[in-house]
């Protein structure tokens, strides 16, 4: 068998870790200055106020088009989930209802859900 | 002294050359072959443990998976997914699914899972989490199963949410608590704070100006907690890549780590402001739409699991829970891994699953 100490493969592989390490730990202490957090939030701070001006310019610009905006397209998505969450709650108590019967011994049966009757294994038993 | 015989020459044995050689080349020819593969295919199918849909409101979900044996454990759990990330890190692939352990094992799962907000849901406040979509979910459980008593379990930021919801509701009906790598005292996350310090984060420019926060700033966030990671990872990918079970791993990890969800405006504004400037959580002064939220009223069975190697929650910032919450029955128990790798993957099988039945199943009649 190949030592792993003098498998190049196993070399490479080894060297790439600690490079990653080492990449990461470097990076962790430039990223913990104060200087790296004013940086990147006077960027971040610009990005967002400019995002927020093109989304209105877009706005406008599919309104020209007579193309449907993100805030239309939003709207009929919220219809479409009300729609399916009233689904899910016509389901729901379809499933409650169709339970009772079962219960009753009237209607179809429904799916059986099993007794909450079960025990802790016996100290030291293996479960399956 | 003898010369070292040929063979051995500078510690190479040589002998084996031909054969190494001969592996590299078939596995270069399988990287070339399943490379093709890995780009003209989509991952496994992910989270497809049968579950039925209880609610589904704006950005919450609750699910209920279909019990799978025929004798189930008297109290249910509700699962609280973080709300950053999607809940299926729980519900991978069969045999490396945390649902389908639960749901083996005799217990009766539901989920808090989260979808994207919506822009109109910027307005979200951290009292929407706390004070409507948990309370709802829970009575939801309660109706569905018949029980009164719940089990909750919190994941990350889950874990944050559910504390404050124990601390609030803490005369029931959350039977017991579970944490997974649940941050308290944020001061510790050192590079979250300085990502948002005070001087140079303008945290209400920001929300006044996109709503919510885009996932790409979360993901950014993660990620550049260890910049190296991910070309590193691509590397390990391509030296893998003949390999099927590897490839269906980094697949399914990969694709749920850059799964991000955008956050709340408003929720977003009081993270920042009350858990990441004011440690307010740690510092025993969190109220949640008026109502004090101290941990130290929380007094059910508590299991608090952290990761040795956590670099999203550090040690440091999950450690003083256990210290604060006022349960008598409380543990904590540091396992091998990482903030994912503790609740999901082969180490997740072998460590964590198997020491959360064994502590829950006694509590769960």
């Amino acid at each position: 068998m190949t030592d792993k100490s003098n498998d190049p493969v196993a070399l490479w592989q080894n060297m790439i870790g600690e490079m990653e390490k080492g990449f990461n730990a470097f990076a962790n202490q430039a990223m913990a200055s104060p200087q790296f957090s004013k940086v990147v939030n006077q960027v971040g701070g610009a990005t967002a106020g400019a995002q927020k001006q093109l989304g209105e310019l877009m706005e406008k610009y599919l309104l020209t088009m007579n193309l449907p905006s993100r805030a239309q397209m939003v709207g009929m998505a919220e219809r479409l989930q009300s729609i399916e969450g009233q689904l899910n709650e016509i389901k729901s108590m379809l499933h409650q209802i169709q339970g009772n019967n079962a219960n009753t011994g009237s209607g179809n049966p429904a799916t059986p859900r099993p007794p909450r009757t079960k025990r802790p294994p016996p100290a030291g038993g293996e479960q399956k | 002294m003898t010369a070292p015989a040929a063979s051995d020459l500078a510690g190479f044995d040589l002998s084996s050359i031909p054969e190494r050689i001969q592996s590299e080349v078939q596995r270069a020819i399988a990287r070339s072959i399943k490379g093709v593969e890995y780009i003209s295919t989509s991952g496994p199918s992910l989270g497809s443990t049968p579950k039925d849909v209880l609610s589904a409101r704006g950005t919450m979900n609750l699910y209920h998976y279909r019990p799978v044996v025929d004798e189930i454990y008297r109290v249910p759990i509700l699962i609280v997914m973080a709300t950053t990330n999607r809940g299926y890190i729980l519900d991978m692939v069969p045999g490396q699914s945390f649902i389908e352990f639960l749901l083996k094992r005799g217990y009766d799962v539901y989920m808090l899972d989260w979808t994207a907000p919506k822009p109109e849901e910027k307005s979200l406040r951290m009292e929407d989490y706390v004070l409507d979509f948990i309370p709802d979910c829970v009575r939801r459980v309660q109706q569905d199963s018949g029980e009164s008593d719940v089990t909750v379990i919190g994941y990350c930021f889950g874990g944050v949410l559910s504390l404050l919801y124990g601390s609030i509701f803490a005369d029931g009906p959350m039977k017991n608590l579970i944490c997974f790598t649940t941050p308290v005292d944020f001061r510790e996350m050192k590079l979250f704070q300085n990502f948002s310090d005070r001087r140079y984060f303008d945290v209400d420019h920001l929300v006044d100006s996109i709503g919510n926060v885009p996932p790409e700033m979360i993901l950014s966030s993660f990620e550049m907690l260890r910049p190296a990671s991910r070309a590193a990872g691509q590397v390990q990918l391509w030296e893998n890549i003949w390999n099927d079970e590897f490839v269906k791993s980094y697949r399914m990890f990969d694709r749920w780590a850059t799964d991000t969800l955008p956050l709340a405006g408003e929720y977003f504004r009081t993270i920042t402001k009350d858990l990441m400037w004011d440690n307010k959580l740690f510092n025993d002064t969190m109220s949640v739409g008026g109502r004090k939220a101290d941990i130290a009223n929380i007094k059910v069975p508590m299991l608090h699991a952290v990761a040795e190697h956590d670099h999203i929650v550090p040690y440091e910032a999950a450690k003083p829970l256990i210290a604060k919450i006022g349960s008598a029955d409380k543990e904590e128990v540091i396992l091998k891994g990482g903030h994912v790798s503790l609740v999901a993957g082969p180490n997740a099988v072998r460590r964590l699953w198997p020491k959360l039945d064994s502590w829950l199943c006694e509590r769960s009649t």
